[in-house]
């Protein structure tokens, strides 16, 4: 009897240690969610690769993908946050983060982010997520628009391509775009069919901004810099008719039949475009993506992919050092590659171009980086409804030729004060 | 001879008409059904071919085994989710419907007034204060929570569809069974639900499609990608400026509809009405 009591105790002694084990385990773990809009079977994967090194090496905060439809981010991301849901890690853009830094939704990294992260990144593209002294965001990846050229096309023109230490200025491109233009064929198909991102993304080529401080007080303005590209664009349509009228209406992936099919000899879209040309141009295509436009500088709004972490997650610190581990210079490439998209950080930019084949376009995609700046409109809580709202129609009718620059300015104005509150 | 030439010459021209019609139908399909069987080149074709050149399974295999054959578990996922929703709808709304049509009063024309209006509010308009709902009931990332929003969703317009079949039938039959001795719920099983059955079949397809395609909530409420359904999954194949992975997406979107065809092809004797004919004389 003694025996059996003695067993019993030992046996029930055993059975609360290792409960208690168990429990004191699973109390130390660390349960993180990753919202993301990763889409690209090659970039899901990579993100997936990521994860699952991570919880691997880390078991004590293990990370959850949580994925979000690439359309319908800021939805998702307003109603979870609404509704207190929110995940640790969340995946968006710097356009997209200043309206839910306004609102309280996203944490303030700055006193969160290891030295060695803020140094891998150049100061321009912090300055992206930086609102107010409070960094929201972890800038990650980045496009560019660039002209892409069907090479047959160009050499029986007699055209040579632009390189990095020479790269072609708004009139030579223009003038290009005008010679290359035939009784059958267009210099340049340019999917204009929302035109908002390229035309404001590529006036900071004159230095246009659109929206500047004054008293303290952001004020659109429609200046002579401002309105520099989109008039050249309208006059490429309009004036030189370089441009193919019909593919304005279009999306940049849209003309690409077109573009393939020799219909023109030029289209100007994202960097990532580059892998459209590969997987789907006809076998043989011979096609170059050309370095930034030049206008008085090359530069382009820099408007990164960004991770922040929510003001809801009651695991901040977990939260950056896996941000930290997502974004070092060995996973941001593989990102990049996925995507074909521009690394924020310069060395995760040289491992992507040393481990692709196509070292070319990498090459001038990722030289780059030197010319983003930071667009003052992507910091504005009211930009991404004036963009949808106001710009878009605005800027569609004016290269349609339905409204002059006087209209433009004053739809684009009026429109501002409206939606600015 | 005269008098029957023209009737057949209308004919030939109704028959021509509806041919064009059909094709006007069904092109998107045919379309689609092209694409999924195209390599990613010729997808992008400034001419396209309507028959393959380069024919390919390959969309189909890259649709169907991607994520660890994510598509699917979708696909089970929505079968779930519409079914059951389906049948829901159909429970609840059948006994409802005939009290509304039986039972006349203030409080059914209230009823009636109150499911009008509830059809009018936008789906943005409620969407933050039922996820806020689900939220504390604890149902968000749950199948039954999104059952739940599409019951709610689907059957005012079921219970008002039902409600007119319901007035359709004469009251005479019931009096007749109630006479035998019949009790209400008897006459609901026995009499009215047999004799709705074209209804009741149309209302069940309509909670069913609606919940198979819905897209929205499931987007809202849903998280886990094990718990996702067949429209999340589709609208992944469509990314950033217009970039769309057509070849998967054209195959997974087929593969999609497949089940509501076969549900119109097997339940559409039902649909043809017909089976009140002759129930009563006179």
């Amino acid at each position: 009897m003694r025996k059996v009591i003695v067993l019993g105790t030992l046996a029930l002694l055993c059975t609360v240690l290792v409960a208690g084990a168990q429990a004191g385990k699973q109390a130390t773990v660390v349960k993180l969610k990753f919202a993301t809009y990763v889409w690209q079977p090659t970039t899901v994967a990579a993100n997936k690769s990521i994860v699952e090194s991570w919880n691997k090496a880390h078991p004590g905060i293990q990370v959850e993908i949580v994925p979000v439809d690439v359309n319908s981010v800021h939805d998702k991301l307003l109603t979870s946050f609404v509704g207190g849901t929110a995940a640790d890690v969340i995946h968006d853009e710097a356009a997209d983060i200043a309206g839910f830094t306004q609102q309280g939704y996203l944490a303030n990294l700055t006193p969160l982010i290891p030295k060695t992260l803020k140094q891998s990144i150049p100061k321009d593209l912090w300055a992206t997520t930086n609102f107010g002294g409070k960094i929201t965001g972890v800038p990650s990846l980045l496009q560019t628009y660039n002209i892409f050229a069907n090479m047959e096309i160009l050499k029986s023109a007699g055209i040579k391509a632009p390189t990095l230490a020479k790269p072609w200025t708004w009139a030579q491109f223009r003038a290009n775009a005008k010679k290359l233009t035939t009784s059958n064929r267009y210099g340049v198909c340019w999917g204009l069919r929302s035109p908002v991102a390229v035309v404001q993304t590529m006036s900071l080529n004159y230095g246009g901004q659109f929206f500047y401080l004054k008293n303290g007080k952001w004020t659109f303005e429609f200046g002579a810099k401002d309105q520099n590209v989109i008039k050249q664009m309208h006059d490429m349509i309009h004036v030189d008719k370089s441009v193919d009228p019909a593919a304005t209406g279009l999306s940049g992936s849209a003309v690409l039949p077109a573009f393939f099919g020799g219909k023109c000899a030029m289209t100007v879209a994202g960097n990532f475009t580059a892998q459209s040309m590969i997987l789907q141009g006809p076998r043989g295509f011979n096609w170059a993506m050309f370095p930034l436009l030049k206008g008085q500088t090359q530069q382009q709004v820099a408007n990164p992919q960004t991770y922040s972490i929510s003001e809801q997650s009651k695991n901040k610190q977990s939260a950056m050092f896996f941000l930290a581990y997502l974004v070092n210079k060995q996973n941001l490439a593989k990102l990049a590659l996925g995507d074909w998209l521009i690394p924020a950080n310069p060395e995760a930019g040289k491992l992507a171009r040393k481990s692709t084949k196509r070292a070319g376009s990498w090459k001038i995609a990722t030289e780059s980086v030197v010319h983003f700046r930071k667009g003052n409109w992507v910091s504005l809580a009211a930009y991404p409804r004036w963009k949808a709202e106001v710009a878009q129609p605005a800027f569609v009718q004016y290269l349609r030729g339905s409204s002059s620059l006087q209209e433009l300015e004053k739809s684009l104005d009026d429109g501002w004060n409206r939606v600015r509150g | 001879m005269i008098v029957t030439a023209r009737p057949k010459r209308t004919k030939s021209f109704q028959y021509v008409v509806l041919f064009g019609y059909l094709v006007f139908l069904g092109f998107p399909l045919l379309w689609m059904l092209s694409m999924s069987f195209k390599g990613p080149r010729e997808l992008v074709e400034l001419y396209p071919s309507f028959i393959p050149e380069d024919f390919t399974f390959e969309n189909y295999r890259t649709a169907l085994t991607e994520d660890d054959h994510q598509l699917v578990r979708n696909g089970i996922n929505s079968l779930k989710v519409a079914v059951v929703t389906a049948l829901l709808t159909t429970m609840i709304g059948l006994p409802a419907a005939y009290v509304l049509a039986r039972r006349r009063g203030v409080i059914t024309r209230l009823g009636l007034g109150w499911i009008l209006i509830s059809q009018m509010f936008p789906l943005i308009l409620i969407i933050i204060p039922l996820f806020l709902l689900l939220r504390d009931l604890k149902l968000t990332n749950s199948h039954i929570g999104l059952v739940l929003v599409y019951v709610v969703w689907a059957l005012p317009f079921i219970l008002f569809m039902l409600y007119t079949y319901v007035r359709a039938i004469p009251p005479d039959l019931e009096e007749a069974a109630t006479v035998d001795g019949a009790t209400r719920f008897q006459i609901l099983i026995g009499i009215i639900a047999p004799l709705l059955l074209p209804g009741i079949v149309v209302t069940t397809l309509f909670a069913f499609i609606t919940a198979w395609n819905e897209f929205f909530f499931a987007l809202v409420i849903l998280e886990s990608p094990d718990l996702t359904t067949l429209p999340l999954r589709l609208a992944q194949y469509v990314g950033i400026e217009g970039v769309v992975r057509f070849g998967p997406l054209a195959a997974a979107a087929l593969l999609a509809t497949v089940p509501s065809l076969l549900l119109f092809v097997f339940i559409q004797r039902w649909l043809t009405g017909g089976l009140l004919s002759g129930a009563v004389k006179g």
